[in-house]
């Protein structure tokens, strides 16, 4: 399988702030390859420097198989772009801001023309063709940012916080649309803070903390970094300090944290788990709310190899 | 794709209100202002005979040829032009500022310096005798530093000459008295600042055309950085849009002065257009510039450059030609750097002169203008290639 993307020692300094540290990583073809990290990890950062927007210290970076310079247009015209920012003309309405970033790929009209639609056809935007952007709200306005990146049915699509501060409509809008990119065998690379995002969306993921990578691979290699099974809420509960004790000692018990009237419990290994608990809990006449159990997430995988929550 | 950016780009920047307030609408208005202000003043001042003033010291004892020529043009008589006091410089200050006296010359030792005190007919006629008369001296002392003696020189006639000179200022106050009839000669240096003040404004255009497509300005430019349209073509492209809508503002001027304010540019329409638009080139460069040198948002970029403007634009005369010939005098390489100056002062020559030498010296002040400050922004672009996004 070709690799679209070969980056080798990536190290990037603002001023004596390195941003980027010593990255390395590849990205095959066809594939969603999820960049998680949050905010301030390099991220954006990473992706300015792909697109040889950013002048960069160390390090080298390949797409398509060549050497990426900021006078690489071959490469450039088989790339789009959505960054984070909205990137739009107030002057011009929706059509006309797809149609003027389509028109600097693609030359034919008649084409244009198609291209054009298709992409407001993606990102539902078929009411809005003669709105303004000041006439948008902000989901609308991101979808159109994501329809100016895309029209032009690029082989390889950057897509940074495609999602940050939008509604759930749009967002799910969003997702089914990148989706679709996906099965038209575009290669895509996405930006998030979310992982659920890059859960349902990704092929690998690579977890960025710091301008490091900290980990690589599916969601389920990642979920082994997490050195935990199972994961027990329960909430609106009191508990003694002994009552306490006694459930850190009950089998399998990695930790226990009790805050604010709900207690999170994690496994190393095990069954049953949830079932010993509710009958300690019965056994001792302690009333709750709520209890439920959830395999690691991706965040217990950050907590784990961070020390921190990947959320802000 | 070249002609692709191009149409977007002149689409962008005629939506975009706020410009064409600024580029558009604001010399229109003023024009109107500075319209009914000069209806006015027309009706008060009529022409008779200008009392003027002369500095008479050692080195207008020397200045043989202003001696003569004033003293014919003070002449009792039916072509009398001046009555003139002579004294020295602080006695015809003081009648200057009691009004007594419309202005008064003194001299150096090459150069003619000239007060007036505000700017009206009278002062106009004033100034392009003395200016008439300088450019016959330049040429007549021309002749002698050739090694020809004037007096009993058989091939130099001084007196001829003299006589031609006077002829030329007499029919050309006929020529002043029309004008002054219809359109007031002296009002048209405003008219002209007017429109060195569009072409500069028309600068704000390239600005927010190179701050919306270059990559570390703006997020639209990041956009079209990343785009398969080369950067040269980008850059060449959107220039070429903005400088066509700046043209079309300065035409929508002219059209509206001449049809509803009915000013009469001379005979030189051509070169008048000329000078326009090499004008707009150098309010285009000072665009790329403000847009080059200044980190700042484009709000900020915009007064900065509004603000250049006015200062130019006022130091050459938009408020009172008064303050031209101050700077000319004392500061004088403030208004050779000033492009609203060389704008003005290109206008100028050409309705008194035609398009003479002073002309094309201002078309090509302003076209170097244009390169050094196009030059310097390349470097700048050039310089920051990719950082500081
Ligand atoms: N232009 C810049 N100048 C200086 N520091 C910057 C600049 N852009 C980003 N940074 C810093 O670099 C780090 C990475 O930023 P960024 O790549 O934007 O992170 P992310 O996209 O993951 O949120 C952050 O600490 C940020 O403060
Ligand atoms: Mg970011």
């Amino acid at each position: 399988m070709q690799k679209m993307i070969e980056v080798k020692h990536l190290t990037k300094y603002y001023k004596d702030f390195k941003a980027i540290d010593d990255l390395s990583f590849f990205v095959k073809e066809g594939e969603i390859l999820g960049l998680l990290g949050p905010n301030g990890s390099g991220k954006s950062t990473t992706i300015n420097c792909l697109l040889s927007l950013l002048h960069f210290k160390n390090g080298s970076i390949q797409i398509l198989g060549r050497e990426m310079k900021p006078e690489s247009y071959d490469i450039k015209k088989q790339i789009g772009v959505v960054f984070q920012e909205v990137a739009v003309f107030e002057e011009l309405n929706v059509y006309e801001n797809i149609d003027y970033f389509c028109g600097l790929y693609i030359e034919d009209e008649e084409t244009r023309k198609k291209y054009v639609e298709e992409a407001i056809s993606l990102v539902g935007l078929e009411r809005y063709r003669k709105f303004y952007p000041k006439q948008l709200s902000g989901g609308l306005l991101r979808r159109l940012n994501i329809a100016c990146g895309i029209a032009h049915k690029p082989r390889l699509i950057f897509l940074d916080e495609p999602t940050v501060a939008v509604d759930p409509q749009s967002r799910n809008n969003i997702l089914e649309g990148i989706e679709k990119l996906r099965e038209k065998g575009a290669t895509i690379v996405y930006t998030t803070h979310y992982m659920e995002e890059v859960e349902i969306l990704c092929d690998r993921i690579i977890i960025l903390d710091k301008g490091h990578i900290i980990a690589e691979g599916t969601a389920t290699e990642l979920k082994e970094h997490a050195n935990i099974e199972e994961k027990i809420t329960v909430e609106g509960l009191k508990l003694t300090k002994d009552q306490f004790e006694n459930i850190r000692n009950l089998k399998n018990v990695d930790k226990v944290r009790f805050v604010e009237n709900v207690l999170t419990i994690t496994y190393k290994s095990g069954q049953n788990n949830i079932s010993v608990l509710i009958e300690f809990l019965r056994n001792h006449n302690i009333t709750y709310q709520s209890i439920f159990s959830e395999r690691p997430t991706l965040n217990d995988v950050f907590l784990n190899l961070t020390g921190k929550e990947l959320r802000d | 794709m070249f002609w692709h950016n191009f149409k977007y780009s002149v689409k962008t920047l005629l939506k975009n209100k706020i410009l064409l307030f600024w580029v558009f609408a604001f010399p229109i208005v003023l024009g109107v202002f500075f319209h009914l202000a000069f209806q006015n003043i027309e009706k008060n001042e009529k022409l008779k005979i200008i009392d003027i003033g002369v500095v008479d010291d050692l080195q207008f004892q020397n200045r043989s040829i202003f001696k003569e020529a004033l003293n014919t043009l003070s002449e009792k008589g039916e072509n009398q032009m001046f009555s003139i006091t002579y004294g020295d410089e602080e006695e015809l200050h003081e009648q200057l500022e009691k009004k007594e006296i419309t202005g008064y010359v003194s001299f150096g030792k090459d150069d003619v310096y000239l007060f007036v005190r505000k700017s009206g007919i009278n002062e106009t006629i004033f100034r392009y005798v003395i200016d008439e008369i300088a450019s016959n001296e330049k040429i007549i002392n021309h002749y002698i530093s050739d090694g020809m003696s004037y007096v009993g020189n058989e091939n130099v006639d001084f007196n001829m000459m003299i006589q031609n000179m006077m002829q030329t200022i007499e029919s050309s106050q006929g020529n002043i008295e029309n004008v002054s009839n219809e359109n007031l000669s002296y009002t048209m240096i405003e008219y002209y600042t007017l429109i060195a003040m569009a072409c500069l404004y028309g600068g704000i255009f390239a600005m927010v055309i190179m701050n919306s497509k270059l990559a570390n300005m703006n997020a639209t430019g990041k956009r079209t950085a990343i785009s398969s349209l080369s950067k040269g073509k980008l850059i060449i492209s959107s220039l070429l849009a903005s400088y066509i809508v700046q043209l079309l503002g300065i035409v929508l001027l002219f059209l509206f002065t001449i049809i509803c304010l009915k000013v009469d540019y001379g005979h030189h329409l051509p070169f008048v257009i000329l000078l326009s638009f090499v004008g707009c080139l150098g309010g285009l460069s000072l665009g790329i510039f403000v847009s080059a040198m200044f980190k700042k948002n484009e709000n900020t970029k915009t007064g900065i450059l509004i603000a250049f403007t006015m200062l130019g634009c006022f130091l050459s005369g938009m408020m009172g030609i008064t303050m031209k010939y101050t700077i000319d005098k004392y500061i004088p390489i403030l208004n050779k750097i000033n492009p609203a100056s060389m704008i003005t002062d290109g206008f100028y020559s050409l309705y008194y002169y035609g398009p003479n030498k002073r002309f094309f010296f201002n078309i090509i002040s302003i076209l170097l203008f244009t390169i050094v400050l196009t030059a310097v922004s390349i470097r700048e672009i050039r310089r920051q290639k990719y950082d500081s996004i």
